[in-house]
């Protein structure tokens, strides 16, 4: 008894943590322009706080599903509940905890815009749509939070929509996550239909129904029915489908660079903790439903991914833009880390992921800021994204700088960073899976090494770049004069680097096997080999080091080292591998031409069929006309005629003279009489 | 031995005299002397072939009969034609035309 009232008294607590942004989304839509900032705040920060409290409620301790009865088809009950387990606990928290903190930093970076009402509400759809997703129980709901999620974001990337490049982006978003939502939808379709039921435990949990299901002679039974295997895979793939769309796995990666149109915090909210996170939460949710199949799949397109992703980033000039892509690459990692059954590694490196990315976005964003605003003040001319123009940025901006190099230091994977701890057990973990593998899945764990030394490169160039190098377009005076962005920014970006740093997450800053997080998913897969756990680091950091020191002598002593901008690769790389050109025409412009085809049918076909059948009928109705005029009004006028001139025949009968009434009467008898004897 | 077609034709012209006078006379007198020639016409006729009636007597007792009903009948309508005279100041029947409402 005492079970249950708990469950409901938690339950109605994470109810609480997802209505509140709701609250701020309703309230500010109704209230007054350019209103909202304190009440997204409060709301969200209280969402925070109840996320805590249920997190140290749960963590590694019972998980908690409570829910009521929510509708029923047939004989078949759906529920609606919440499920909060350690992975629902440990993404409430991120989600709620990144979101206080960029709803903190948007107060001033956010201040001058008209419509800034706007942008608290979506922001509170934004997060309540996201803290949906990671507590619902069963994956209905979650379909329909993964859509209320795609919605929002388009919502936020067109926050600036009469640019017209940023409603394209928000377009290309949604487009792109409608494909994955497709693939998601088939995905819970088919598990319907095996299953009979959509909730995550009875389905993924540790004697689920899916896990208890079995594939025998090219059959996937379950308890109850029984379907060819193939379908196992087509719903793995269906999943994975979904979840490459939300978290940017090549091929549907496109729309995520091109989000970068929106407000930076935006960027940063969508990148570090919510949106991209949603589809390897999704993954992690349904992880038994995947067969070795999908799982290789999944490796495949997730070190494919992080390695183009990461070539791109080497050769972009959009400080925003290079972080996107750095973003895909990491993504890459977590899917790559997934697929090989790193479940915790990939939760892990999610985790120390969201605030090291939301550091670098809101560090790039203050940058850019406060760009923008010496920009306005000295009526100077530059893009104030550009990092080829940037430079010197060191002296000013300590804060935004030193924040900037912890997240960097983490995305790297420096020792002592909180990167080091993720991304090298996710390194251990695929040189311990290609271990057993053979043929093109040994060269995956050297793939993703290559990559992380990538990864390091292009960061390093940002730094450097951004806050070494000798600015264009101004003096190094003035680069100097630039101050770090106001005090509400500052904060946070101080908040979020004490996360990317190894004690928020581990005391011992070598071994990801003492991260309270990482325990709190353990999934010991493989052999440990003790080799790796100490040569993987030591070979990458070296590397990085080497990398760094090139990278530093390059784009900042400039002695005679350079990069030529010319070569085939720095091409092929700054045109982000002609993916969109190939895109367009593989599909928009076939699009584009069918359209047309369908118009000129529309026009030429269609409109001359209607037409042509305006003419017929207008002829039509011109003979019918006639016909009514002529034959029908013709007959009855002569009816009234003829009855008319019978009238006045008659009438000449009735003369009231009593000598013509007795001529009537007789030739009336005559008549008859004539009638009776002679015809 | 005077034969019956004889009478026939008699009676028919006299009835034509009288149907005659009946149509054409301007003067209501006159058609009520039309109308007795046709009675008469009639009678005759009773009397004709009275000759060849089963019964004795039978044709010459409806004759008189019908003699009585004539002059009945010439008593009403001479009250009716005086009448009539009150009303219009004429018996001219062309020049009476309220029959027709």
């Amino acid at each position: 008894m005492q079970e249950i009232e708990f469950s409901e008294f938690v339950g109605l607590i994470s109810l609480l943590v997802i209505l509140l942004p709701l609250f701020s989304f309703l309230l500010i839509l109704a209230g007054r322009k350019g209103r909202g900032a304190n009440l997204a705040l409060i709301n969200i920060s209280i969402s925070f706080i109840l996320s805590v409290y249920l997190f140290f409620f749960i963590w590694n301790k019972q998980p908690i599903h409570y829910q009521i009865p929510w509708f029923l088809i047939g004989d078949i009950e759906f529920k609606a509940g919440v499920l909060l387990n350690n992975l629902s606990v440990l993404m409430i928290t991120l989600v709620s905890g990144i979101s206080v903190l960029v709803h903190i930093y948007s107060r001033t970076y956010m201040k001058d815009d008209l419509n800034i009402h706007r942008y608290w509400a979506y922001l509170g759809l934004f997060c309540f749509s996201m803290l949906g997703l990671v507590i619902s129980d069963n994956l209905l709901l979650i379909y329909l939070f993964w859509e209320l999620v795609g919605f929002s974001s388009f919502l936020l990337i067109g926050f600036w929509y009469t640019r017209p490049i940023a409603s394209q982006a928000a377009k290309k978003a949604f487009i792109m996550n409608r494909i994955g939502d497709i693939g998601f939808l088939i995905g819970i379709i088919i598990i319907f239909s095996q299953f009979r039921t959509l909730d995550i435990t009875a389905l993924f949990g540790d004697m689920g129904l899916v896990k208890t299901s079995l594939v025998d002679k090219g059959l996937w039974i379950s308890a109850s029915r029984q379907m060819p295997e193939v379908w196992l895979s087509i719903a793995g793939l269906a999943f994975f489908i979904g979840a490459m769309a939300k978290s940017a796995q090549f091929p549907l990666h496109t729309w995520l660079p091109d989000a970068m149109e929106g407000p930076t915090s935006v960027s940063s909210l969508i990148h570090a903790a919510t949106m991209v996170a949603a589809g390897v939460f999704l993954i992690a949710r349904v992880y038994p439903v995947f067969d070795p199949f999908v799982l290789n799949t999944m490796v495949c397109i997730g070190a494919f991914t992080a390695f183009m992703a990461a070539t791109i980033a080497l050769s972009q000039n959009d400080i925003k833009r290079i972080l996107a892509y750095s973003t895909i690459s990491q993504l890459g990692f977590m899917v790559m880390a997934l697929g090989i059954g790193a479940y915790s590694e990939s939760i892990f490196h999610l985790a120390t992921h969201a605030f090291f990315k939301c550091l670098l976005f809101l560090a790039a964003g203050s940058v850019i800021h406060q760009l923008h605003h010496y920009r306005d003040e000295h009526s100077l001319d530059f893009d104030n994204q550009d990092i080829r123009i940037m430079g010197g940025l060191k002296k000013g901006m300590p804060i935004t700088f030193i924040g900037m190099c912890l997240a960097s230091s983490a995305l790297i994977g420096l020792p002592l960073s909180s990167g080091y701890l993720s991304k090298d057990a996710i390194l251990i973990n695929a040189f311990e899976w290609a271990g057993s593998r053979d043929g093109i899945y040994t060269m995956i764990p050297y793939i993703m090494v290559i990559t992380s030394w990538l990864t390091v490169f292009y960061i390093s160039r940002l730094v450097f770049k951004v806050f070494f190098s000798t600015p264009k377009r101004m003096s190094m005076e003035q680069a100097n004069q630039i101050q770090d962005a106001p005090k509400q920014m500052s904060y946070v970006l101080v908040i979020l680097s004490f996360f990317c740093l190894f004690f928020a997450f581990s005391f011992n800053p070598f071994s990801f096997e003492s991260s309270w997080l990482w325990d709190g998913f353990s999934s010991n897969l493989f052999q440990k080999v003790n080799l790796y756990h100490w040569l993987i680091p030591l070979i990458l950091n070296i590397g990085t080091a080497v990398l760094i020191f090139t990278a530093y002598k390059i784009y900042v002593k400039n002695d005679g080292m350079s990069i030529s901008e010319k070569n085939i690769f720095h091409r092929f790389f700054i045109q982000e591998w002609y993916l969109n050109e190939l895109y367009r025409y593989l599909f928009t412009v076939p699009v584009e031409k069918f359209s047309n085809v369908c118009y000129w049918f529309d026009r030429n076909i269609i409109d001359a069929l209607v037409l042509k059948s305006v003419t017929l009928i207008s002829i039509l109705s011109a003979i019918s006309h006639w016909c009514d005029r002529i034959l029908v009004d013709g007959f009855v006028n002569a009816l009234g005629t003829c009855a008319k001139w019978i009238g006045h025949f008659s009438r000449n009968f009735q003369t009231g003279k009593l000598q013509h009434y007795l001529i009537s009467m007789l030739l009336v008898v005559l008549s008859f009489f004539i009638l009776t004897y002679f015809i | 031995m005077i034969p019956l077609s004889h009478f026939l034709i008699i009676s028919a012209c006299l009835f034509c005299i009288g149907l005659y006078a009946v149509l054409t006379k301007k003067n209501a007198i006159q058609i009520l002397i039309g109308i007795e020639f046709m009675i008469n016409a009639a009678v005759l006729n009773f009397v004709a072939f009275g000759k060849f009636d089963k019964v004795n007597g039978g044709g010459q007792l409806f004759a008189l009969f019908a003699i009585v009903l004539a002059a009945a009948g010439v008593a009403v309508a001479l009250a009716i034609i005086l009448n009539v005279y009150k009303h219009f100041k004429t018996i001219d029947p062309s020049k009476i035309n309220k029959l027709k409402d």
